[in-house]
């Protein structure tokens, strides 16, 4: 993909001025929720400085894990449009996520976003926020829009966690409920969350599995730091990719044929869906061996529930609910 | 004709005995590399097995014995690494000879087997079928795109009049160009989640795809097409001089170029259909060899198919075992090998 | 084969290239066992008219007949066995040995499609030795100078054991004492009745060592004959638009053609 070139940027811009942005003179309207935040507040997010004067009123999210945190966070009024959507929100939300718009099926391009105007962008990866994207966080910060991108995807050194953790997953949801105005609801969340988890009683068996997420060639997989290590250490199986020190990695068949894994976590998305995984590994005959595959012990995790964020918890509890079920046959 | 001198003060030296190596010592001693190199490859790999329960897994498979492994170790023997370090040999194979070929015939140094558009054809074809999920499996859609680039090709450097060398090339750079703006395009407007991963094992090259049925692709189209190649030395040496001097010896350039050219891209075809483009294989093992055992084709074409199937061998085994578990595409591989080692024969030639 | 072959006759050749008229009418005869120089200015239509006799280009009209054979009827292989070419200003690259070079010449002799090489040592060194280059057979081709190249494409000519042999400027880029060489050499493969033509620009030099003399001016033969015959003031006048003095050598008797400088005034 190509930059876009600097003209076309300054000619936006100009564009915006013209027509009166109204980002950074938008009438502040009482904030939806009850309480009150104790702005301005100033956050080191990534790398970036982010100084919160006031909650944000027209958001725009990138990716299906910062709608499910604002939605989470009892703010879903206040997006005004998403882009880039990983699948389907969940049942709960899904009357008041029908009417929030999509501007694009994948990373936006600035143009769509300053259409929107927006007054804030929550993203979920940083490359959502490139001059060949959204923007660049500085040039939209100059137009007077906020970014905040979720804390687990930083990729800079001394920003990028070391391994995440559900206490870490808990930070963010606070952190987004101080920089949306919305810290008694992030307790809230967190507390149930917290809850929710402990009272999960995780596998004891001993079980060993993979987290299959995509490649026929050579499987990407969940490794040894990310969301789906923590999820799995959560519901009490061993990941065979876990020595790789990273969020995800592409691994040969052999090694994973040599672990021969216990289940197989089939990551579902609307582009590469679990059924397409299953039909995969039950027509190659290497695989077809495996006793995952044999035994067709496999379990179903949404795409979107495999980013860190507010859907991890209830994630773990269906890998279980969907371990016992498997044992019970 | 008497054997004159031309004058009478040029010194009349002894003939010096050949430096070079017989064509049958190089021919054998290659040969059984390749065997050495299919044999040790086969113990490489993520999983931990015993080069001797290796061999008695394959020899097992052949009929002979039992295998000592489980089903599953079993598996990664015969399914996973034979069928891969056999495809790798194939196609090294394959791409060497034909940027052989290639060179010889356009006279260009720097050509080689992707030259007339045919890996951004191929990578078309695959990127298409894995974005837009056609119908249609993966290698024959990589193959058609190929050929469809030939043509295109083809039909452009002719369209204009007489079909040259040098206009070939330049519909080939032209083609390769709109292909490849063709699949950034397809990617770009389709590509979902982290399928582009796969896309990229296309572009750059793989071999992480291998299975019998690879095998019997690359190594079907190494002997039904390569073989016949290989009897082809003799003309191609006549192009040595150029395409008049090719003609004076009796050799019907028009037919010869287009015949082996047309031939050279299905060979080209057929290895991209099932490993991708993989890069350098073609366009420095022909230079490397040549310093070996000179430029004559006769002796050059087996040599350099041998070569090219030892040197894809280990350069995959290392992309496999490098960063065990982790893979990487072959291709990065024969790039960070092939660039200094093409600049350095290039050193080489201009100091010569 | 005798001296007294009937050599190479060319009967109303006319040749174009891209719709334009190059060659425009030759009759020509270059008499078997002999050395023809072809001599003419610049854009004649020298060389344009070599590789029509050799099939390397299409005449528009006209025959080539070489002794019995008409040249253009016979096959590819089998013409590349009667006629050898070496042409001017080859100075392509080639990582070929010397030896490998000269070997090229076999090809019309052998099948075209054989793993092996066959057994051609003996004409390669012989051609080698021909051409006083036996010392070179291993060099590398690209590592010689312009006059050793010259004299690998003679000895490739010469493997090819051709009945007719056509040579453009085949003394170009060489010293005064290759140039001799290699013109003797050309009158040497006469005596044994190889036919042999050569485009030539010095004239003296066509006068020493040629048989025959053709004189080519806008595609047309404007005068043939022996040196004294054809290489006169007048008619070097007439095609090159100079002034020459036609001298005769005391010992050969034939002519020198000899210029005063142009007066610059």
């Amino acid at each position: 993909m190509s930059r876009r070139p600097h003209a076309l940027l300054s000619l936006a811009v100009v564009a915006v001025a013209l027509t009166g942005c109204s980002a950074s003179t938008a009438p502040a309207s009482s904030p939806a929720t009850s309480s009150t935040p104790s702005v301005p507040v100033t956050i080191d997010n990534c790398g970036f400085e982010l100084t919160v004067e006031r909650p944000a009123e027209r958001i725009l999210t990138i990716k299906s894990s910062t709608t499910e945190m604002l939605l989470a966070l009892g703010l879903g009024d206040r997006i005004i449009g998403t882009a880039f959507p990983d699948g389907p929100v969940p049942d709960q939300w899904a009357v008041e996520a029908a009417d929030i718009p999509v501007i694009s099926d994948f990373a936006p391009a600035q143009e769509a976003v300053l259409d929107l105007e927006p007054d804030f962008i929550y993203a979920g990866w940083e490359s959502n926020l490139k001059s060949d994207t959204a923007g660049e966080r500085d040039a939209l910060a100059s137009l007077g829009i906020g970014s905040y991108v979720s804390p687990s995807a930083c990729k800079e050194p001394g920003y990028k966690p070391e391994k995440l953790t559900f206490d870490l997953v808990f930070d963010e949801i606070r952190e987004a409920g101080t920089v949306f105005g919305a810290e008694d609801a992030a307790e809230e969340l967190v507390a149930e969350q917290q809850g929710a988890l402990e009272a999960l009683s995780p596998s004891t068996d001993g079980l060993t599995a993979l987290w299959y997420s995509s490649g026929t060639d050579t499987p990407y997989v969940g490794a040894g730091i990310g969301a789906p290590q923590m999820m799995l250490d959560a519901a009490g199986l061993t990941n065979v990719a876990a020595d790789v020190n990273d969020t995800w990695a592409s691994l040969g068949w052999e090694s994973i044929i040599d672990a021969n894994p216990d289940v197989i976590v089939l990551v579902d998305a609307s582009w590469n869906t679990a059924a397409s995984k299953i039909e995969m590994l039950t027509a190659n005959p290497v695989t077809a061996q495996l006793d995952a595959v044999a035994e067709r012990r496999f379990i179903t995790v949404p795409f979107a529930a495999g980013e860190a964020g507010v859907r991890n918890v209830e994630a773990v509890a269906s890998i279980l609910d969907q371990l016992a079920a498997l044992d019970a046959r | 004709m008497p054997a004159n001198q031309m004058t009478d003060t040029t010194q009349h030296r002894p003939a010096t005995g050949r430096r070079r190596a017989s064509p049958w010592g190089w021919g054998v001693l290659l040969s059984a590399l390749l065997v050495a190199s299919i044999v040790a490859a086969i113990c490489f790999g993520a999983a931990d097995i015993r080069p001797a329960d290796v061999f008695a897994s394959v020899a097992a498979h052949l009929g002979l014995g039992d295998s000592p492994l489980s089903v599953l170790r079993d598996g990664i023997v015969w399914e996973l690494r034979l069928p891969r370090v056999l495809t790798a040999a194939a196609v090294g194979a394959g791409l060497a000879l034909s940027g052989a070929v290639m060179q010889a015939l356009t006279r260009n140094p720097l050509a080689d087997p992707y030259l007339l558009g045919l890996s951004s054809g191929a990578s078309l074809g695959a990127v298409s079928v894995l974005l837009l999920g056609l119908g249609v499996l993966l290698p024959i859609a990589a193959f058609v795109g190929a050929l469809a680039a030939l043509l295109a090709t083809l039909l452009l450097a002719g369209a204009s009049g007489v079909l040259t060398p040098t206009r070939t090339v330049l519909a080939g750079v032209a083609v390769s160009a709109l292909a490849a703006a063709l699949t950034s395009f397809v990617i770009f407007w389709s590509a979902q989640g982290d399928s582009f991963r796969e896309i990229l094992n296309w572009l750059l090259g793989s071999l992480s795809g291998s299975d019998w049925t690879t095998v019997a692709i690359a190594g079907t189209a190494v002997l039904v097409i390569g073989v016949p190649v290989l009897f082809s030395g003799r003309l191609l040496d006549a192009f040595a001089f150029g395409d008049t001097t090719a003609a004076a010896l009796g050799v019907n350039v028009a037919a010869t170029r287009w015949t082996l050219l047309a031939v050279t891209a299905l060979l080209t075809g057929a290895m991209v259909s099932v490993s991708g483009s993989i890069g350098f294989i073609g366009l420095v093992l022909p230079h490397a060899v040549r310093l070996l055992t000179g430029a004559r084709h006769r002796l050059l074409l087996p040599l350099v198919a041998l070569t090219g199937a030892i040197v894809l061998i280990w350069a995959d085994t290392v992309a496999r075992t490098l960063f065990d578990p982790r893979e990487l595409p072959v291709g990065i591989v024969t790039a960070i090998v092939g660039a200094p080692v093409f600049a350095a024969l290039l050193a080489r030639r201009s100091t010569r | 084969m005798s001296a007294g072959s009937i050599g190479l006759a060319l009967r109303g050749v006319r040749m174009s290239l891209g719709g334009r008229s190059i060659i425009d009418g030759v009759d020509l005869t270059a008499p078997g066992g002999s050395v023809t120089a072809l001599v003419g200015p610049n854009g004649a239509g020298k060389t344009t008219l070599l590789r029509g006799v050799a099939g390397l280009l299409p005449l528009s009209a006209g025959s080539v007949r070489f002794d019995r054979d008409d040249l253009l009827q016979l096959g590819r292989r089998a013409r590349a066995r009667l006629v050898a070419v070496v042409e001017q200003e080859l100075s392509a690259e080639s990582s070929l040995s010397v030896r490998d070079a000269v070997e090229l010449g076999r090809t019309p002799h052998r099948p075209m499609l054989a793993a092996s090489a066959g057994d051609d040592g003996a004409v390669v060194t012989e051609a080698l030795a021909t051409v006083g280059m036996d010392g070179f057979a291993d060099r590398l081709f690209d590592s010689l100078s312009g006059g050793e190249r010259q004299r690998v494409h003679l000895a490739r000519a010469l493997a090819q054991q051709p009945q007719l042999m056509l040579l453009d400027e085949p003394t170009n880029h060489l010293d005064i004492r290759a140039q001799l060489s290699t013109l003797a050499l050309l009158r040497r493969m006469a005596r044994n009745s190889v036919t042999v033509v050569a485009a030539l620009h010095d004239l003296t030099l066509a006068a020493t060592y040629a048989d025959h003399v053709v004189v080519l001016a806008d595609g047309r033969v404007v005068a043939a004959g022996s040196p004294g015959e054809v290489l006169t003031a007048p008619i070097i006048h007439d095609v090159y638009g100079v002034q020459a003095t036609v001298l005769q050598h005391p010992g050969t008797g034939r002519p020198v053609i000899a210029f005063a400088p142009e007066e610059d005034s």
